[in-house]
């Protein structure tokens, strides 16, 4: 064991932070300059504009009444909207497992939320560019085409208040607002700690946000029991969330497409590359935020076998479902294998199977790429290419299948390939979504100040027999 | 997490191989009683091999019934000796210790149950031979191996080889603690399955690589068995309902819901039958109920996928075997049934600590779960083959026989009889997981608390 500035550390694998330093150390870690930030805050900003560029251009050439053109902005949106409303759910559901390694990993994920609130700005053009269900060319008696197009909704005439439309919007503001409620209720104690050392509009801001906190027994009680009240909450909202978008913009667009897998598989690519962002970002933290007092490499272990284990979901899930069409032999199954996998988008589909399984998976199977700070991180940035791949093959693919109300798909769409205002709208949307959580970043702290205080009194090494080892206390 | 007091190795060793030294009175009598529910069952398939299949309530459309929904239910239960053993066991959770053997011996038993059935389905059970002995291969047949029916064998007979390695493995050191309590003929045959064990450091790190090899190598064998099996439905175009690509996972957690449930009740039965307080405590059931409320909610989230996907298609076939199963009686009432006892019911009481930790109440829990997964797999089954065929004359119901009816029911027997049986030679708690346990256990003091806390290598 050695000890180094503030804290202690054994072979990296475990850090100690002193509870006493913590707070000041880490609140001054976000009001420092850095130039380093600032250029990529820079960066962000400017693929932003190119992205707002990109969509007014879009929009005056192409307008809303086709979703063809709007794929790739459906799929940009579909990829940022699954990793950042999935990221709070990783802190949530360490809490709730009260995994000590996931004390550096909280916040970070929790700030997330910051970006739900652009994916409900994103996510207007989208409910524009989707047709309604029911078939306004329908001629009575036709065989050639439904009156509704099959959904979730059944196909009711006139759904009530707007569906799928609506309910869609409905869904990602709930969880934008759940996931800022999670981000609130667990910076509560930072910021409470905070407006004593800050000064100016952050002084402002925190005594503002914090309320009436002051550590009370009861307060932590409220606050412990509303985080896990919420947390619940938000993993159901989720799992529903993204239900309805996989089946309302993928599925119900392409005729004949009936997958109960779809869901799932998609629910748990988003885990998967969510927890692949985090730990990038807390592998920047960790080597060039100055971190490296308060994050170990026993996150990047602990979370790498969950990748792991993620990664290999996803690929059973996407095994069952390919095998249950491939021998269904129906026309329209063997029409979406095409489609999706084996011709229009068979190059899409074999990149991202390289980045979502074959990468991570011979990465994550080796113990010292494990045990390192680099390993699942690399593992998690070949993720997050998979999850990009994977939206793009199937909103795009999906928003220009053609003839929506068909029975079933007949034949198989060719390929389409993004233009130049595509281009700008997907690093646009990128752009948008960093430049957004480094904005988060500037104002709460990215460490949870008092999870990683609280680890601290729990967490020492001791001997056993002719050892040391970590000693671990969990709490009821 | 950490409750009860300290426990001495010899007082482990005393108290968990007191199924064995000293067996208790009851022993006897109660698998006399169960063997003699096997025996009747075993006259019974005696008979409806003499009758045939008539003497059943199946036939056409209804080919498949009890016995199959039986044979799902039993490799169900069987998914729960990987999930708590293996996974646990790569996961360090601590509470796992006591649950790990009773759930692999369970997962053997089960297996082992689960493959009488279609051999009883057939109604000549010696035609096996010949799907196997008779093709000519000269002339070019050969068995399909594109069918599920085909790798059903292979992947059970698979997973039931590997766990049964698995649980040999684990038992070597308990094995050599029973070669040093016993005389004469045991102690001989202890002897040859102690293969030397002395616990020397180098063999326990041999001991605990082959437990984690085989711990992350039985993983796949165990999802590919309920798939696999979940797949003899999924691939059947002619029956509307079972053709659904979440069947695989579906299944697969259905199974480790069931099968952790049956765990749970094997536990809280031993804690009563030999007075294992001391290592079978609240907290272990506790902890199973919590990880039951996550299996259970993951189910339920696949069955809701299932159903709504299955009128997704609005196909007028598919939706009348939706109908049949939520609407009509007697498949309606049993539906409710099902979807209350599987999930409402038990997340219902697992939702609080009270009724966690009430062994009664966790009891009646998992019995609940039991009870509506059986229900799951025949609510699958049945309608659709009900409702298979085209022309409505065509259509029938199906009501089990009392054949039928003893020959499930004797299962649970068997199984029972089979795992109080194993206990009589081979400890169902390990011994030297316990032991470890308790080697590893401490307690940090955080500020007036003093907290329960474990030493962890990595």
């Amino acid at each position: 064991m050695s000890s180094n500035g503030n804290g202690h550390h054994h072979e990296g694998m475990w850090v100690f932070p002193d509870p006493v330093t913590a707070t000041r150390d880490l609140v001054g870690k976000i009001t420092a300059r850095s130039g380093v930030f600032t250029l990529a805050l820079a960066v962000a900003g400017i693929l932003f504009v190119l992205g707002i560029i990109g969509f007014v251009a879009k929009a005056s050439t192409s307008g809303f009444s086709d979703p063809g053109p709007w794929g790739y902005y459906m799929a940009i949106f579909s990829f940022i909207f699954l990793i950042t409303a999935s990221a709070p759910l990783v802190a949530v559901a360490f809490r709730f497992t009260k995994s000590h390694w996931r004390r550096p990993v909280s916040r970070v994920s929790e700030l997330f939320a910051v970006v739900g609130v652009l994916n409900v700005v994103m996510f207007i053009p989208v409910m524009l560019a989707l047709p309604p269900i029911e078939n306004v060319a329908y001629v009575v008696g036709s065989h050639s085409e439904l009156a509704a197009r099959r959904s979730i909704w059944l196909g009711m005439s006139g759904v009530p208040l707007g569906a799928p439309h609506w309910w869609d919007m409905l869904g990602i503001v709930s969880l934008a607002v759940a996931s800022l409620g999670i981000l609130w209720l667990s910076a509560l104690p930072d910021m409470a700690q905070a407006r004593h050392i800050t000064t100016g509009f952050r002084r402002s801001l925190y005594t503002l946000l914090a309320g009436h906190w002051y550590g009370t027994k009861k307060q932590w009680l409220h606050q412990k029991a509303g985080l896990a009240i919420l947390g619940g909450l938000y993993f159901m909202m989720l799992i529903f969330v993204q239900f309805l978008i996989v089946s309302d913009y993928a599925m119900s667009l392409v005729p004949g497409w009936k997958d109960s897998i779809l869901p799932p598989l998609y629910t748990v690519l988003g885990l998967q590359s969510c927890l692949g962002l985090i730990l990038i970002i807390l592998f920047v933290m960790r080597r060039f935020g100055g971190y490296g007092e308060y994050i170990g490499v026993s996150p990047f272990w602990s979370a790498s076998k969950i990748l792991l284990g993620l990664t290999l979901l996803w690929t059973y899930h996407l095994f069952a479902f390919f095998v249950t069409f491939w021998y269904g032999r129906l026309e329209v199954e063997q029409n979406v294998l095409k489609y999706f996998i084996f011709q229009s988008y068979s190059g899409v589909f074999w990149f991202q199977i390289l980045f979502t399984f074959f990468i991570p998976f011979f990465l994550m199977i080796w113990n010292p790429i494990r045990r390192s700070d680099w390993g699942p991180p690399l593992a998690g940035l070949s993720a997050l290419g998979g999850c990009f791949l994977y939206n793009i093959r199937t909103f795009v693919g999906s928003f220009n299948v053609g003839e929506i109300y068909e029975p079933i798909l007949t034949r198989v769409p060719p390929p389409v390939y993004p233009d130049l205002w595509d281009v700008f709208i997907v690093l646009g949307g990128l752009g948008a979504a960093v430049f957004v959580y480094m904005l988060a970043a500037r104002l709460l702290p990215v460490l949870s100040i008092w999870e990683v205080k609280e680890g601290a009194k729990y967490q020492h090494m001791d001997t056993l027999i002719r050892k040391e080892y970590l000693v671990l206390a969990k709490p009821e | 997490m950490q409750e009860g007091r300290p426990l001495a190795p010899t007082e482990i060793n005393r108290a968990l191989l007191n199924s064995i030294l000293e067996p208790p009175r009851w022993f006897w009598p109660v698998v006399s009683i169960l063997g003699l529910i096997v025996l009747a069952a075993a006259i019974t398939i005696g008979v409806m091999v003499d009758k045939g299949l008539g003497i059943t309530g199946l036939g056409r459309p209804v080919v498949w019934g009890f016995f199959i929904t039986n044979f799902v239910f039993w490799i169900g239960i069987s998914h729960a000796g990987v999930m708590l053993s293996a996974i646990l066991r790569l996961a360090k959770a601590e509470w796992r210790r006591p649950a790990t053997r009773a759930a692999e011996v369970l997962t053997i038993f089960s297996l082992m149950t689960a493959m009488t059935m279609p051999i009883v389905h057939t109604g000549r059970p010696w035609r096996i031979l010949y799907w196997v002995f008779p093709y000519d291969f000269a002339r070019g047949l050969w068995p399909n191996i594109r069918t599920p029916l085909v790798w059903d064998p292979s992947a059970i007979l698979t997973y039931l080889t590997s766990s049964t390695l698995f649980v040999l493995i684990a038992l070597v050191p308990d094995f050599a603690v029973l070669r040093d309590h016993t005389t004469g003929i045991s102690h001989r045959i202890y002897s040859v399955l102690a293969m030397g064990w002395e616990g020397n450091a180098r063999q326990w790190k041999l001991q605990i690589i082959a437990g984690i090899l085989l711990s992350a190598l039985i993983l796949p064998v165990f999802v590919s068995v309920h798939s696999i099996v979940s797949w003899d439905f999924g691939m059947a175009m002619a029956v509307k309902t079972w053709h659904s690509t979440i069947f695989a996972p579906y299944f697969v957690v259905g199974a480790v819901h069931s099968g952790v449930s049956a765990v749970a009740f094997v536990m809280i039965l031993l804690r009563w039958m030999y007075s294992w307080q001391d290592y079978i405590r609240h907290e272990h059931i506790d902890a199973l109920g919590r990880l039951l409320i996550v299996v259970a909610t993951g189910w339920f989230y696949f069955f809701v996928m299932e159903v709504i996907f299955g009128i997704y298609g609005r196909e007028a076939d598919e939706v009348a075997v939706r109908a049949l199963q939520f609407t009509q009686w007697p498949f309606d009432v049993w539906s409710y049934v099902f979807v209350g006892t599987t999930y409402f019911l038990p997340v219902g009481i697992w939702l609080f600590r009270s009724g966690r930790r009430n062994l009664w109440v966790m009891s009646t829990a998992c019995i609940s779960v039991n009870i509506g997964m059986w229900l799951e797999r025949y609510l699958i089954i049945v309608p659709g083959l009900v409702n298979k065929q085209v022309f409505t004359f065509t259509w029938a119901g199906y009501v089990p026989s009392p054949a039928e009816i003893i020959i499930v029911g004797a299962t649970f027997a068997l199984v029972s009889m089979l795992m109080l049986l194993f206990s009589r030679v081979m400890p169902l708690v390990p011994l030297y997981d316990i032991k470890e346990g308790e080697i590893l256990r401490t307690e940090v003091q955080v500020g007036r608390r003093v907290v329960p806390a474990t030493f962890r290598e990595d």
